[in-house]
This record gives C-alpha cells, structure tokens and sequence, in this order.
C-alpha cells in the first residue's frame, strides 16, 4: 500500500538535494575562483616576463629574449610563452605545442579564457611608452585534474547524502516500527480487555456453579435425610393407621388422630424437603388451573383468615396447564401463607390466571427456561415487600425472614423446586412498602383432556385374601408394618427384602397379584430391574412402585414412565388400600389362573 | 662563446681603424638611439640631477653626425621625467653637466683624456671603440651578427659612482664586473 511520503522523509529527501545543490554551487564557485587565481598568478607571469624584457626589446636582444621566455618553460603549465614587438610581430616565444608555436602576430587585448586554455598578455612599458606585449598561454585544465579537484568534496558530499538518506531511512523505519508497536499495544489492550470481561463472566458462571452445587450440596443432604425421615414416618403412619382401625375406643382413637396428625405434618415437612432436593417423584398431567383456583378458594380463605381479602382473577380461554395438581395446590398454598405472613396488620390477596408467551430473548437471559407457551398463576399480596437483599436469597432453602419456629424457610425453596421439576418458571416482582406478587409459569399442555384424576382415598379394607401382594422392602420395620397395612387391607401378602428373595418368592407362589416393591433395594437388583425380571417371568404382573428417594431408574425428570404406578413414602393405609385397589381391578385375574 | 666573440671582435680591432668607416647610417642611427635608451637602466647617484625634471644632458664628442642623428630622435623624449638635451662638443670639463658622454674623440680632446676628464663624475661614458685595448668607456658599442650590441665596464661604473640595471647588464656581451677579482679595468 503506497502512502505518501511523510514529513520526516520529505525533509530527508530535501536536505539531501540541498546539500547535492550546494555541493555543486560550491563547486562551480571554486572553480570560477580556482579559474580566476589561476589568470592571476598567470597574469603575474606575463608581467614579470613583460618587465624582465624591457631591456631585450629595447635593445632587440632576441637571443636575451628568447632566453627570458625559455626561463617559463619550467613551468610545466604553460603552454606558449612569447614577446610582441610594438608593431604586435613576434619577437621571441617558445610553444610545447610544437606544430603551433606563438602566433606571429598579436591583437594586443585582455586577457581571455577560452576553452582551449588561458591567453594572458602584459604591455611591455617602458616609461609610458610601448616597446611590445608579452604573451603565455596556458594549458587547459586537465578533466582528470578537475575531477581529482572535486572528486574529493564530491566524495564527502555523497557520503554526506549518504548519511542522511540512511538516517532518513532510519527514521522512517523507526516511524513504521513505532506505529506497528502501537497497533500491538492497541490490539493488547483490547485483548486485556476482552480477557477481563471473559475473566468475569467466568467468575459469574464459577459463582452460579457454586451456587447450584450448594444447592445441591444441601438438596443431597436434605434428601437423604428425609429419605430415612420418610422410613421412620412410614413406620410411625402405619402403625399408627392399624392402631385406629383397630380400635374402638374413642379417647384412644382421638390420640391416635392426634399422633397422626403429628406424623402428618412431619410427613408434610419431608415432602418439602423432597420436593426441594427435587427428590419427590411429580405425577403432572393436563390440569385445568382455573379449575383449580377455583377449588382451592374456599380452602385459602379458611386458612388465611378474615384480614386477608381474597380475590382470584381467573383469565377467560386459559390454556390447559401440564402440572402436578397436588403440588401445584401445595405451591400456592405456600405463597399464600407467605403473603399472610407479609400482611400482619390484613390485606389482599390476589390470585390471577393468564396466558403467556415467554419468548427466545427472555429465555436466553434465565437459565433453564425454554422459550415457548405457559400458563401463568400470580400471586400477589399487599404485604411489606421484600429488599433487593432478600429477595435475591428468597428461593434458599432454610432462608426465612420470619422469626425462628414461626417459618422452615422451606416453602419457597419449595415452590423453586417443584417449578424446576415441572420446566416451569418463577418470577418475583417485590418492592419494600410495596407488597410482592409471585409469578408461576406452567408449560401448556401439549394434548389430553383436562382433568383432575383424584384418587379418592377410601378407608375400607377391600382386598381379597386371594389376592396376593409381594411386598419387598429392604427395610425390617417399614416391611413389617407394610405387611401388615397390607394384611390389614384384606389382600394376602408375601414378604421378601431382596431382588433374588422376592424372584424366588414368585417362583414358589403363582398366586401372587402384584409385585409391590421399594424402587431402591439392595444385592445388586433394585426395583426396577426386579420388575423387569418378575416380568419375565410373569409377563401380566402388575407392579407398584414405592420410594421415599427418588433418585433411580424409574423416575426420568422427575415423572413416572407412563405405565408405572407408584406411590410415595409414607403412604397412608387409605392411600396404600387406593392404590392397590386399582391396580388390581386395571389388572385382572386372568381367567386361565 | 663570448671570449670566442671578444677575441673575434679584438682580430677584426686589430685590422681595422679606430672607427669602421663601413658604418651604415641604420648603424648609427641605432647607436643614437641606444644612446639614450641605455638611460632607463642607468642609475645616477642622488645629487647628479638637480630636480627631477631636470634636462637629462647627453653630450657628444667629436662626432656631429651622431649629435644631429640624436638630437632629432630625443625631441620628444623624456627619461624618467627628465628631458633629455643634446650637446655637441669638441671636449668636455671635469665639471661637465653631461650625464652621458658619447667619446669619439676629438682634435680638441683624445678618447682617453676626455675619459679620464670625468672619471669619478656621474657619468656614463660610452664609446665606439673597437681597437683592442683602446680606450672604453663604460659601455662600447659592439656588432655582432649584423646586430648593435655593447660590452659593459661595470667597474668603471662603480668609480663614476653609477649602478647599471642587470637587465642591461645581461644583454651586454661582455661584461667587466664591479669587484676587483675579475678582469682587469683598462682605461685609455
């Protein structure tokens, strides 16, 4: 790419003309002078031969004169020496051009410098009168010696340029690195600076990881104990269960409604902890939210009481929602005692229902939301409000505002997980003075009929004794009193603690109905590998599944595979007599039995 | 070479009267002219001239062919400033005011005495003589080749108190220099 010459090197450029100018005026100067010296000091010569000749004309002593003008021939620069007689005829003379010799006649004149070479004269005087001229004629100056003359400062004058196109070279070399160096410096500091910005957005992402491995760190935690919660609950429930169907006693009956109760609410307790360690197996299906507002209104007045007014503002043509129904109820619950608990002195609560489109450029800045159709549930209250501090650890599990043993700080965290688990959406909009709504998103159905599928519980032992349930539970207590419950219920029941145990125990009683197992055993065949391998054996025998830990084979994403029945610990007897119930009557006895 | 002509010149002398009677006019006309052209290269002592434009005084003795010849060449001459006057005489007194004397001798006054007369006066005596060991003034005349030359008797300048220019000098054919050492001084 040519670029104009800059200043530095057209100065350079200039300089070095200048001085290759100069050089050369010096040199004609000294050569003008040199020429002008030289007429001088030939000058002098003719007039010094002129006076030494006086007396030879005077006297017409030709041979005194040709002896005065031979006298200049050791003068290697002359080339014709000669004297005129006043009539300007030549009177003596001498030439180292031999052919030439002095002219014979002479125009007396100035002195003249021709190319050919210097002709001096000088009037031959004696006391005003003119006795002839005298006349040298001078080579002219060799080529070889001008050059050698300037040859010299023509070195020194080349050198000089020389020198200064390479220092003007250096320079502009200089210049060209010095850009060069400051486009690097450039182009690193934006490096430095992108490399900033990825250091930070690294440290953000380290900063959400951690985070998340918190979370996890603690959902883990929490999961595994209430997992051992969820067995010691199942004992306490069961036995519990048994003890009121077994009495009559109504003082009795009432404590043991009481400890129930109890168990209830611990198992309530570990249900949260569950659903925040995402442990808690979801059942999500078409769900009409509407439908469901509606439902839980009467419900929510009763529970918030008479300060809180309750409104729910139930959108028209709502799209069909695909959620866990209990657990959605259990969600709202949650924020709607949590906006109580914003609103001591009462308030409003607000429920509302919509449709909503969450689209790519909002869901590029969450994480773990997937752009597309939802079904949306506000709540809001007109409570105190949350900072920016609090709100941004609201969703913590055991982070709570409210004083110790009034709140677990578990019920949002909840909500958090049960949203997660359903690949919904959370948002919260709060404001200090200035209350707080919080917003659901429910993916929309994709197909089926809207429906809460409630399984009724029943309270009736309905089973037949010939209908057998493998109960396999590693687990003494929680098989014991499984067994029992199960018993109890009327069906007839065989117990294994193992994979292999309860295989073989199908192998010897081909009247067993439904294989009802823990998902997690021990021995290297869990639950679901047991029902694969009972299957094998008797392709028609229905299974149902029990975890109070959710984490295995047969839960993906927290949902059942479609097929799969499953109830989760602590069952109740009701719940568990519901459950085999209708698996059983989905699975009839085949006729060839 | 000059010897060889000096002893060329003393064999014709020698056979040949005091003045050659072969003398051309262009001869003495030269001889006339040189007369007062040897003035410029000739230096009188200081008080020899009363003012610098004082007559120059050549005299000519015994030969007025030769005074009336330089009388009309000298008309409007000068010498340094100095006018030159033509005298012709039949003999000069010590206290002549002749600056240059042609000697041709006369009835009156031989060569010699007339030389004798102004030695040590400021005077440039010339003569024609070519007779050897004759009579010499300090500078006589001489022909060689055809061409008027002279012989110059520089000692003999020394005691009229003059000093002759050495451009004179090196166009005299022989010359007789001031010290002692060289050739003897002859006067007549």
């Amino acid at each position: 790419m040519q670029r104009l010459p800059n200043f530095r090197t057209v100065f350079a450029l200039f300089t070095a003309i200048i001085l290759v100018l100069a050089g050369l005026g010096l040199s004609v100067w000294f050569e003008r002078a040199y020429e002008v010296r030289r007429i001088h000091e030939i000058d002098a010569q003719a007039r010094i031969l002129a006076e030494t000749s006086t007396a030879a004309l005077t006297f017409n002593d030709r041979k005194a004169g040709e002896e005065y003008v031979r006298a200049l021939a050791a003068n290697p620069e002359i080339e014709t020496a000669a004297i005129y007689d006043s009539k300007g005829l030549l009177f003596a003379g001498f030439s180292r051009v031999a052919e030439q010799g002095p002219p014979a006649q002479l125009t007396i004149g100035k002195a003249a410098s021709s190319q050919a070479g210097v002709t001096v004269t000088a009037p031959v005087r004696q006391d005003n009168s003119l006795l002839g001229t005298a006349y040298i004629e001078v080579f002219p100056d060799p080529v070889s010696r001008r050059i050698a003359r300037y040859g010299f400062l023509a070195l020194i004058l080349i050198l000089a340029a020389l020198l200064v196109a390479v220092l003007a070279a250096g320079q502009a070399e200089l210049r060209r690195a010095n850009l060069e160096l400051e486009k690097r410096a450039k182009e690193l500091a934006l490096a430095i600076v992108r490399l900033e910005n990825e250091i930070q957005i690294r440290e953000k992402t380290e900063e959400a990881l951690r985070q998340a491995q918190k979370m996890e760190a603690v959902g883990q935690l929490t999961g595994g104990v209430a997992h051992d919660f969820n067995n010691l609950l199942q004992v306490i429930t069961g036995n519990l269960d048994i003890l009121r169907q077994r009495t009559q006693d109504g003082q009795i009956g009432r404590l043991v409604n009481g400890a129930l109760r109890g168990a209830e609410r611990a198992s309530a307790l570990t249900q949260r902890l569950l659903a925040f360690s995402r442990r808690q197996p979801l059942e999500p299906r078409p769900l009409d939210v509407n439908k469901l507002v509606a439902g839980m209104s009467d419900m929510l007045r009763r529970t918030l009481g008479e300060t809180i007014e309750v409104e729910t503002v139930l959108s028209g043509g709502l799209w069909v929602a695909f959620a866990d129904a209990n657990q959605l109820e259990n969600a709202l619950l949650n924020l709607a005692v949590n906006a109580r608990d914003a609103m001591p002195e009462g308030g409003k609560l607000t429920i509302e229902t919509g449709n909503a489109y969450l689209d790519e450029d909002y869901a590029a800045s969450q994480q773990e939301v997937e752009p597309g159709q939802y079904v949306s549930v506000a709540v809001s209250d007109t409570g105190t409000g949350m900072s920016k501090e609090t709100l941004a650890r609201v969703f913590e599990p055991f982070f709570t505002t409210k004083d110790a043993g009034r709140g677990s700080g578990l019920g949002l965290s909840q909500v958090f997980g049960f949203m997660r688990q359903s690949d919904g959406h959370v948002t919260i909009y709060s404001e200090l003075g200035g209350g707080t709504t919080v917003r659901l998103y429910l993916p929309r159905s994709t197909g089926g009929e809207a429906g809460i599928e409630v399984v009724p519980e029943t309270s009736t032992a309905d089973g037949a004794a010939n209908e057998v349930v493998l109960v396999v539970e590693d687990d003494a207590d929680v098989r014991a009193n499984t067994a029992m419950m199960v018993q109890e219920l009327g069906y007839g029941v065989v117990e294994a603690p193992d994979g292999e145990a309860a295989l073989r125990a199908l192998e010897r009683q081909p009247s067993v109905r439904l294989l009802f197992t823990d998902v997690g055993l021990p021995g290297g065949l869990d639950g679901r590998q047991l029902a694969d391998k009972a299957r094998q054996l008797r392709p028609d025998l229905p299974v149902l599944f029990t975890s109070g830990y959710a984490r295995n084979a047969i839960v993906h994403h927290g949902r059942l595979d479609p097929g799969i029945e499953m109830i989760g610990k602590p069952f109740t007897f009701a719940a568990l007599g519901a459950k085999l119930r209708k698996i059983l009557d989905e699975h009839p006895q085949p006729i060839s039995d | 070479m000059r010897s060889l002509a000096a002893s060329y010149l003393a064999a014709r002398t020698v056979t040949t009267p005091v003045r050659a009677q072969a003398e051309s006019s262009l001869e003495r006309a030269i001889k006339a002219t040189y007369l007062w052209k040897f003035a410029p290269f000739v230096a009188w002592p200081g008080g020899a001239f009363r003012s610098p434009d004082a007559p120059l005084v050549i005299c000519v003795l015994g030969d007025n062919a030769l005074a009336n010849l330089l009388q009309q060449s000298v008309a409007s001459e000068r010498v340094d400033s100095h006018p030159i006057h033509v005298r012709d005489l039949a003999a000069v007194s010590r206290d002549t005011d002749c600056r240059i004397l042609f000697d041709a001798g006369s009835s009156a006054q031989s060569i010699a005495d007339a030389l004798a007369m102004v030695r040590g006066q400021p005077v440039l005596t010339v003569t024609d003589n070519q007779e050897y060991g004759g009579p010499k003034g300090i500078i006589n005349f001489v022909i060689e080749n055809n061409h008027v030359r002279f012989e110059i008797n520089d000692a003999a300048a020394a005691v009229n108190g003059l000093t002759i220019s050495s451009k004179l000098l090196s166009l005299a054919i022989v010359v007789t220099p001031r010290t002692e050492s060289a050739s003897e001084t002859r006067s007549a």
